[in-house]
């Protein structure tokens, strides 16, 4: 609904995919990797503690890991940041990082002692351990 | 009325699905060929025959598989698969130690080149759930049995990287060639909730 006085968002549409496009574009796909000469901020075997952050909207750090640490396995290169692209905020590119967790750190003493979760997280989703 | 020869309507999600499609189509944002064209696509040549060629490429080539677990992407596009949710994948490889397991917990992300759509278990909150918090007890559930000491690592795709699990090639498949060796290979061991049988 659109209330008395509020003027409608401009909804720009793209033109519908032409079914012979299917196959080329399929096959192609498009990268989320940003081509862009950007300092990292952790390197391979730093230990790191994932934010506590909650926010209002779209993020891809999963909220079980929220306040744990674990150890960056593996720099992944940059790439646009979904928790700014979701909504219009531009690609804020940035390092990500493949990061180990154990089940331990994040389950407590009933976990497998050498079980982990692997977790590829941006440098906006990081501190210092 | 059990008397009374009926059809049962379809279900919610089929009607919502529906609904859905005949607005976008009479609302001109998609054509109804280009959907036929996107669903004959991933019901005829995108699939697990694409990651078991692989696998079995890998099992077969031990220069192509070192290539495969060091950069993924360009190993793949050597068999001629790549494109969408498959821009830049990672494969990890079970072992005697080690057994690895794939899921989303944010959503459904699943490497579709290789492996095609993701199974309705996949995107299933239970399984998204449980992957994590009891990844030993779904393995069971699924009849893998973890052994002694094996390590069970957990990949939460939940960024842009896009996984494919590289199965332990069977004992007793030694003379095989790799079409034999891809005919073994299944989906579910490619997302870690198998294990690839010589049978």
């Amino acid at each position: 609904m659109v209330e008395r006085g509020q003027r409608c968002k401009r909804v720009r549409i793209m033109p519908a995919l032409a079914a012979d496009m299917v196959v080329p574009l399929f096959a192609v796909g498009s990268s989320a990797r940003v081509d862009a000469d950007i300092a990292p901020k952790f390197k391979a075997g730093d230990t790191v503690t994932a934010r506590n952050i909650n926010p209002t909207g779209h993020t891809r750090l999963p909220r079980y890991l929220r306040g744990k640490s674990g150890t960056i396995e593996k720099d992944h290169g940059v790439f646009g940041l979904p928790d700014s692209m979701a909504h219009g905020g531009g690609e804020t590119p940035q390092h990500v990082y493949c990061v180990r967790f154990s089940a331990r750190e994040v389950w407590g003493a009933s976990a497998a002692p050498r079980d982990s979760f692997y977790v590829d997280m941006w440098d906006d989703y990081l501190d210092p351990a | 009325m059990a008397d009374h020869d009926h059809t049962e309507p379809p279900s919610d999600t089929a009607l919502r699905v529906k609904a859905l499609e005949s607005l976008l189509l009479e609302k001109g944002l998609v054509e109804a060929d280009t959907l036929d064209a996107i669903i004959q696509l991933y019901e005829h040549n995108v699939g697990p025959q694409n990651g078991a060629k692989v696998v079995a490429r890998a099992w077969s080539d031990p220069d192509y598989k070192a290539r495969l677990l060091a950069d993924a992407t360009p190993a793949i596009a050597e068999l001629g698969y790549g494109g969408v949710q498959g821009e830049d994948m990672v494969v990890v490889e079970n072992t005697s130690d080690v057994h690895n397991l794939l899921v989303c917990t944010l959503c459904s992300c699943y490497p579709w080149p290789v492996l095609g759509l993701p199974p309705v278990w996949y995107k299933a909150a239970p399984y998204r759930a449980r992957a994590v918090s009891e990844p030993r007890a779904v393995l069971k559930e699924f009849g893998v049995e973890i052994r002694e000491g094996v390590e069970v690592r957990v990949w939460d795709s939940t960024a842009e990287l896009r996984y494919m699990v590289l199965p332990e090639r069977p004992a007793g498949t030694e003379g095989l060639g790799e079409d034999e060796l891809a005919a073994l290979v299944t989906r579910d061991s490619m997302i870690g909730v198998a294990l690839v049988e010589s049978t």
